[in-house]
């Protein structure tokens, strides 16, 4: 019997050595599961750069929390300022709290924020509220979820307990740790008349509050998640603290995720009556996502980038899926870890300042990985014949050219980005949105194919053609803010170490130069052309006439019909002379299709782009994405699929790879191997033409599954059962069939799998039938 | 459209196109796109004045599906070639016909041994391979049952009373196989010019029209009312009761049904997950939770992996399919067993944030195995939002296995995103044996072996008087089967026993029938003449087998 199967518990506990007065604490906490990746270069890398995409993610929380309005200044204060939305919200508590209360007696003003269905997210946008609430209003804010009341006392309970100790503790995560150590004051003790007795001596007599402009602190309940609330429970609180409101300041915030209207449906008039409501509207979340995409992951110093169809997949679990920026950033993260899971080259995805160190490092094993890299071919077909030769041979010499052809990569990267922004600028407002709005759209286009040499592309620039003065210069003036951010933070190369030996590494051609110097030609271009532009004169006539003015000084007689055919002749041609902005504007549109066309290659033409780019697409979808109707559907009605016999010689290894996880797709492995699979490599038994067939030798839930597939909503069990023996002994009688007890078993067993599985259930209408859960 | 990913694919007769993903994450927005209904292009063809505008839609059809495309954002990444079709798995047949059931068992027995398996082939051409594999033979045989069946029994399609079998056993039409076969052999030329097309259509049954729609994957909601509106259940009146042996001791059988070669496979299956582990433990310490899905048992391969890589930190194992677990009870395990804490807070939240501090403070990781997290205790969204709320502490790491089709719909998007789940296909194909043991399987629960032995069990403890007793009351009601049995008149019980000396007097009759009752063994009805009838609820041939045994 095994130890976790009982007829009296579901539940085992193994403490395996673990003993609550033990101290085994933080360095036991860490080395535990660090231990088994420790001293993995690629471990370490992960590490590092997931730590910094948090901490960019935690740095500008507010910014994006709250779908913000200002385009950042390049003096980097950015996340100093806050999104008009917050602002205005803290603004109302602040005007609130204090004036209106003591002229409406009993109203309780009360700020509803809409905040859309996409609730994962909210937490971190309230959090962010909490803390701005405290260091600009009030230190005493409590915020209570659903799960946390479901009656009266529980909410107010958990309400005045927050509110009362909210100035000891400053983040809210941590205030609850705070309940068991430093008793102050019990739950059960923690009713509204404690918390006025306790306002009026803290705060009404507290001389810190002489500090303090305002003679009253205000009380801060939020109430995150509206619609969950059992709305008795949220009427009988409104109407308590509604009784209290004349003596304490107190105001409501509510998150509702859906409308205006579900507040006034849970609220009967004499509870709504007393409540001040002011609407405020949060910004959809694909507007968040934008922001935190562009602003952190689609830009060069981002340590890890995503290829074209990675990128998609996660955009549309995003839009059709969840709405949810946070679970996007899981995703993002799921795919960092992948990208990075048990392979060391995958450490040179690392910052452009660490890159030397980790080449120094690298193994000879890792080198050759990175040499079987499918982008490292057409790399070697570039160089002549005395540097291939030393690029296999030498790994000094490969290491050398690996840390210049990373650079060179970055470089890309750098100025990929720059010029993906830059044709955002220009391309995002055009009609019909070809290329896309969002630099998020444009780059899903622009990593997966090579962008300039699609139609869309082309109609961008011929759109471009058409534009005016004014839009023009704009868009080029908005086009060199990027720019010039760009060459604040840029990173010049350095030079290799010198213990590196100066190898001959001049003999590797280097395609372009991009990066930094790309970037301040074009600065310079952007420069004259909007100089140009600028000044340009958009009228024609007015030259072309002064010339023609000339000419008609001399003939200027009637009649002459010639004469006057040919002056019209000439106005047409003239018509069609550009004028002088319509010729900078061309050439300008066409210096921006050199540009593009040069900094926009896509990402799998660079020499070993997989390292720093994620595209292992298929496996991440399977476990980002779970299938498991699918998967049950296959393996019942092709169960070859699945048992595919993985000793097999020719088939073993390559499959057990795949299967372990390792960079290997998972799925490309197993499809490649269907194909190339001869008969001797599968379970010879049950390979099926087309996943209709039935034949006996498959497993028997199988079996079973694809004859109740065939029946109705009901079936009838005997029948069933019959139809089960005749596949698996088509030669006996029924009277045989009657009478083995084994095929009734297998039968028996095949049905409750079945119904375990749910496709089956036990049905009273007819004896002996079930019915059929699926159709 | 440009990239080459894109699933969804929309064409008139599709009134609903669903993909598999709408059914694994309920929580997730449905992919669902609605073209205008078949009904409504009757419509319009029908009506006149409306028939030009029509017209001209459908003949543009590149048009407006362009105009849908601008209308509609569309997934490009979802979906991929390797996706399973959303048509294999919810094929819809508006009608199931009684011959279906027979056809395949037919085609089972009599086709040759497949050849290749070209399982990812796309749809067209899997059905082209399938009908041209079919031997002439069988086709003849099948045209010809079809005509005969659309002869004699023209009548059953508005009766659906079925006396007759789904399942008619080969033996009994193997005189008509044969003679078929010798003219299916003498005109086979005229075969091969025979459309394959009818042939295909042939095997699935006889209404035409059905057919053609079978053939897609078109759910008209008329169509699944039509079928579902039926009160009458068109199946055959088959009871198990035909069967001789009807109780079989489950537990004897084990590996019987696997062929050796299977069993192998299976192993080797099982042992490639393994090399997982590794990559698990790895995805658990970036604080994702894991779950598992995929036909067979799981809970070996999660014994192998809590064996080999979580022999050093502290696990909970919950086993979701037991029937009697509760929520409350996995929470006391963490806080009271492991903890080492006197109660459990009575508000969850409160519950949460005790166990997410004190692993803190001791610097634990907790592992929380479970079990099928979709078994029928943990099925409610209190039980599921518990567990989510423990899943996303930072040092509780959740393993879970799902095995029911629709477990997904457990997890709204909040849930969801606090349980962190990343999914992992781990087929095992190992029989399902602990997890079923607990349920009463349909076929077992009808044959009654549960009660059978309930039934002998507590037959075994009584005296022999009462045994007696018993006896008397078994073989009246076997003496007297019919439709609606009255029960045994406590009065004529009474007289009975006391012929064989049973009992002395009727109050010690009753006491001896208290126990009867407690047990549920006997049923105590009063007719409205106010007396007392017994009546033993239990099925007329298990009462039958259990006197067998009994007195043998």
């Amino acid at each position: 019997m095994e130890s976790t199967v009982s007829v009296s518990k579901g539940v085992f506990l193994f403490p395996n050595g673990y003993k609550k007065g033990k101290s085994n604490k933080k360095k036991n906490n860490q080395v535990l599961f660090e231990k088994i990746f420790r001293n993995e270069l690629w471990y370490d890398t992960y590490k590092q750069n997931w730590y910094y995409i948090e901490n960019e993610l935690q740095h500008r929380p507010v910014k994006y929390r709250w779908g913000l309005l200002h385009i950042h200044p390049p003096d980097g204060t950015h996340h100093k300022t806050h999104s008009v939305l917050l602002n205005d919200i803290v603004n109302y508590i602040k005007n609130h709290g204090i004036s209106e209360s003591s002229t409406l007696e009993g109203i309780i003003p009360s700020a509803t924020l809409l905040t859309g269905v996409n609730q994962p997210d909210h937490v971190s946008q309230f959090t962010s509220l909490i803390d701005l609430i405290r260091n600009e209003v009030t230190p005493h804010v409590a915020l209570v979820n659903s799960q946390d009341a479901p009656s009266v006392k529980h909410l107010v309970e958990n309400a005045v307990w927050q509110l009362i100790h909210g100035d000891q503790v400053i983040d809210y995560d941590d205030d609850e740790g705070v309940i068991t150590q430093t008793k102050k004051l019990r739950k059960s003790q923690c009713t509204m008349k404690a918390l006025r007795n306790w306002y009026n001596t803290k705060c009404m007599s507290s001389p810190r509050k002489k500090k303090s402009p305002q003679t009253k602190r205000t009380l801060v309940i939020i109430i995150p998640d509206f619609e969950s609330f059992n709305c008795n429970v949220l009427q009988d609180f409104v109407m308590i603290v509604s009784s209290y409101v004349s003596t304490m300041p107190i105001v409501f915030v509510f998150g509702v995720a859906t409308s205006v209207s579900a507040l006034h449906k849970s609220f009967p008039y004499h509870v709504s009556s007393k409540l001040l409501i002011k609407v405020f509207h949060s910004h959809a979340s694909p507007i968040y996502m934008n922001q935190v995409l562009e602003d952190i992951f689609l830009t060069h110093t981002s340590p890890f980038h995503l290829s074209g169809k990675a990128f998609e997949l996660l955009t549309d679990v995003f839009l059709f899926y969840d709405f949810s920026v946070t679970g996007l950033i899981q995703s993002i993260k799921y795919c960092m870890m992948e990208h990075y899971y048990g392979d060391n080259t995958k450490s040179l995805c690392c910052d452009r300042d660490k890159l030397e160190d980790v080449i120094m490092q690298l193994t000879a094993e890792d080198l050759e990985n990175i040499r079987q890299l499918m982008s490292f071919r057409p790399f070697l077909e570039k160089q002549d014949c005395k540097t291939k030769i030393s690029l296999f041979n030498d790994d000094d010499f490969f290491k050398e050219a690996l840390y210049k052809e990373m650079n060179r990569l970055h470089d890309y990267l750098y100025s990929f980005y720059m010029c993906l922004r830059l044709l955002c600028v220009f391309v995002k407002d055009l009609p019909k949105n070809m290329l896309g709005k969002s630099v998020r759209e444009i780059y899903t286009k622009c990593a997966s194919e090579n962008v300039t040499g699609t139609s869309a592309f082309k109609d961008c620039l011929q759109l471009l053609k058409f534009q005016s003065q004014v839009k023009l210069v704009e868009n080029i003036k908005s086009a060199l803010k990027i720019v010039n951010s760009y060459l604040q933070n840029a990173s010049p190369v350095k030079p290799l170490r010198s213990t590196l030996s100066k190898n001959n590494f001049n003999n590797i051609t280097l395609s372009d130069d991009l990066g930094e110097n790309f970037v301040k030609s074009l600065r310079v271009h952007l420069l004259t052309f909007l100089r140009q532009i600028e000044h340009a004169n958009t009228e024609t006539t007015i030259t072309m006439s002064a010339v023609s003015d000339s000419e008609n000084a001399d003939e200027n007689f009637p009649g002459n019909r010639y004469k006057l055919k040919e002056k019209l002749l000439k106005a047409t041609r003239l018509d069609r002379v550009q004028s002088e902005f319509e010729m900078v504007r061309s050439r300008f549109v066409s210096y921006l299709e050199e540009m593009f066309s040069k900094g926009l290659q896509p990402m799998q033409g660079q020499p070993f782009h997989e390292v720093l780019a994620f595209s292992d697409v298929a496996s991440v979808r399977k476990n980002i994405v779970g299938a498991p109707r699918a998967a049950v559907h296959t393996a019942l009605s092709n169960p070859v699929h699945y048992l595919q016999s993985i000793r097999s010689p020719q088939m073993g290894p390559s499959w057990a790879v795949a299967r372990c996880g390792a960079p290997e797709d998972i799925m490309g492995c197993r499809r490649s191997g269907s194909k190339s699979r001869s008969r001797n490599d599968l379970c010879s038994c049950c390979q099926l033409p087309s996943s209709d067939n039935v034949i006996d030798t498959l497993p028997d839930v199988c079996l079973a599954y694809k004859l109740h597939r065939e029946c109705g909503k009901h079936i009838n069990l005997y029948d069933w059962l019959q139809a089960f023996a005749a596949v698996l002994r088509p030669d006996d009688d029924d009277e045989q069939r009657h009478n083995d007890p084994t095929i009734q078993l297998r039968f028996t067993r095949a049905v409750a799998e079945l119904q375990f599985l749910g496709f089956i259930k036990s049905s009273k209408r007819k004896t002996d039938h079930v019915m059929r859960l699926t159709w | 459209m440009a990239s080459g990913g894109f699933r969804l694919r929309f064409g008139e007769n599709h009134s609903v196109v669903e993909d598999r993903n709408e059914t694994e994450s309920p929580s997730r927005r449905t992919t669902r796109i609605r073209s205008k209904p078949k009904k409504y292009g009757d419509f319009l063809d029908n009506s006149p004045v409306k028939r030009r505008n029509y017209k001209d839609m459908s003949s543009s059809e590149e048009d407006s599906e362009i105009n849908d495309e601008a209308a509609l954002p569309k997934p490009t990444a979802l979906f991929t070639e390797d996706d399973v079709e959303g048509q294999d798995m919810f094929k819809f047949k508006s009608r199931h016909t009684k011959q279906d059931l027979q056809n395949k068992v037919k085609t089972a027995i009599y086709s040759p041994k497949p050849v290749d398996s070209p399982m990812k082939t796309p749809k067209k051409l899997q059905s082209l391979i399938k009908v041209s594999q079919e031997t002439p033979k069988q086709v003849k045989e099948i045209m010809r049952k079809r005509i005969c069946n659309e002869v004699d029994s023209d009548s059953a399609d508005s009766d659906f009373s079925g006396s007759s079998s789904d399942f008619v056993p080969e033996g009994s039409d193997h005189d008509e196989t044969d003679s078929s076969s010798a003219e299916a052999a003498s005109s086979s030329e005229e075969e091969v010019e025979q459309p394959k097309k009818v042939v295909g259509k042939a095997v699935k049954g006889r209404d035409n029209k059905a057919k053609v729609k079978d053939a897609e994957y078109y759910v008209t909601p008329d169509n699944y009312f039509i079928m579902h509106s039926s009160k009458k259940i068109a199946t055959s009146d088959h009871t198990l009761a035909r069967l001789k042996n009807l109780n079989i001791d489950e537990n004897n059988v084990d590996d019987i049904q696997i062929s050796a070669e299977h069993k192998e496979i299976i192993k080797d299956l099982n042992h490639s997950y393994t090399q997982l582990f590794n990559k698990w433990l790895y995805v658990l310490s970036e604080n994702f939770n894991i779950i598992l899905y995929g036909v067979g048992s799981k809970r070996s391969v999660l014994q192998q992996f809590q064996k080999q890589k979580l022999k050093d930190f502290p696990c909970i194992v919950v086993n979701g399919f037991f029937p009697s677990l509760t929520i409350k009870s996995i929470l006391e395990t963490i806080v009271i067993d492991l903890l080492e804490n006197t109660n459990v807070p009575s508000n969850v939240g409160d519950v949460v944030n005790l166990i997410d501090t004190q692993l803190k403070e001791n610097g634990v990781n907790l592992f929380l195995i479970i079990h099928n997290i979709d078994g029928t205790m943990l099925r409610n969204a209190k039980a599921q939002s518990i567990l989510a709320s423990i899943s996303q502490i930072r040092n509780v790491h959740t393993i879970a296995t799902i095995d029911h089709i629709n477990a997904p719909l457990l997890w709204d998007h909040t849930k969801l995103s606090k349980f962190k789940f990343t999914w992992w296909d781990v087929t095992t194909f190992v029989p399902y044996s602990e997890e079923t043991s607990y349920e009463n399987s349909l076929m077992s629960h009808r044959s009654g072996a549960l009660q059978l032995s309930s039934l002998k069990s507590v037959y075994q403890s009584l005296t022999t008087n009462a045994k007696g007793i018993f006896k008397i009351i078994i073989e009246y009601q076997l003496e007297n089967q019919k439709q609606n049995y009255q029960g045994l008149p406590f009065k004529d019980l009474y007289s009975k026993c006391r012929e064989q000396f049973l009992v002395s007097s009727d109050l010690a009759l009753r006491a001896q029938l208290t126990e009867f009752l407690d047990h549920k063994l006997v049923k105590m009805k009063r007719t409205y003449d106010g007396s007392e009838n017994l009546v033993i609820p239990i099925d007329i041939t298990l009462l039958q087998q259990f006197l067998d045994q009994q007195t043998s």
